[in-house]
């Protein structure tokens, strides 16, 4: 998957993936979204749009990046979803848990 | 790694191959069965990864793992079996479950459950072999 990050605020990063969140990049996205909370941007939006695939290994990633983030003070939201995506946030009930947003600017613009 | 289109077969040696040759060979078998439906295709792409993601996780023992991934596209239903050469799987997979809302790991069997209409685990002659079956969605 290819990340693309964007320092949308002093304490917001927007990060833009595509591809596939799995089990081959999950790592990689863990330690991406490390590096940002570590850097001082602890409020995190994966923008999810063009993501053509998530499994549960990208949901793990995803709730444990969540809390990385709120350890530092900050939080993960959703920005996006693409159908499929979608698809396990329902099927899991972690739409329940990670906020979903329609798109980046939304998501960045709720936290002020 | 060889894959069949036509027989809808795929053989993985893993390391070095991974799940993302089944998402490849599932975009070719999708090519080739142009009538089953983006909905059906998803669900099938979600159980058939996330049960290629748990032989290769839990099964490869340190020379790694061996696997087949047989697809059967009928009028109304797709079934696949995936076989592999790994330990044997201590699980029931009808007693899968999904854990609490921040683990951060255990949702791959319930959510295959939830995507197709049948699943079953058995250990056949040394090798662990994983059924789905799933109704076609008709439009």
């Amino acid at each position: 998957m290819d990340i693309v990050v964007h320092e949308a605020d002093t304490d917001v990063a927007v990060l833009e993936c595509s591809g596939r969140l799995n089990i081959v990049s999950a790592p990689t996205f863990r330690e991406t979204v490390a590096q940002v909370v570590t850097g001082g941007r602890p409020k995190v939006v994966v923008e999810l749009s063009t993501v053509e695939f998530m499994d549960s290994s990208g949901l793990g990633a995803l709730v444990g990046c969540l809390k990385t983030a709120r350890q530092a003070g900050g939080d993960l939201r959703i920005a996006a979803p693409s159908d499929q995506v979608e698809m396990v946030l329902k099927l899991s009930n972690m739409d329940k848990i990670l906020r979903t947003y329609p798109d980046g600017d939304a998501a960045v613009s709720d936290w002020g | 790694m060889s894959a069949t289109v036509g027989g809808h077969s795929l053989d993985l040696a893993c390391p070095p191959d991974d799940v993302t040759a089944v998402h490849t060979f599932l975009a070719s078998v999708w090519d080739a069965e142009p009538t089953v439906a983006s909905e059906d295709r998803m669900a099938l792409e979600l159980a058939l990864v996330e049960l290629t993601s748990n032989v290769i996780e839990h099964g490869a023992g340190g020379n790694g793992v061996s696997c087949s991934l047989r697809l059967d596209v009928g009028a109304d239903a797709v079934e696949a079996d995936l076989t592999d050469d790994g330990v044997p799987v201590p699980i029931d997979p009808s007693d899968a479950r999904l854990p609490d809302a921040l683990a951060e790991s255990g949702r791959g069997l319930a959510l295959v459950q939830m995507v197709v209409d049948d699943l079953r685990y058995e250990r056949v002659a040394d090798r662990n072999r994983w059924t789905v079956r799933r109704s076609l969605t008709r439009g």
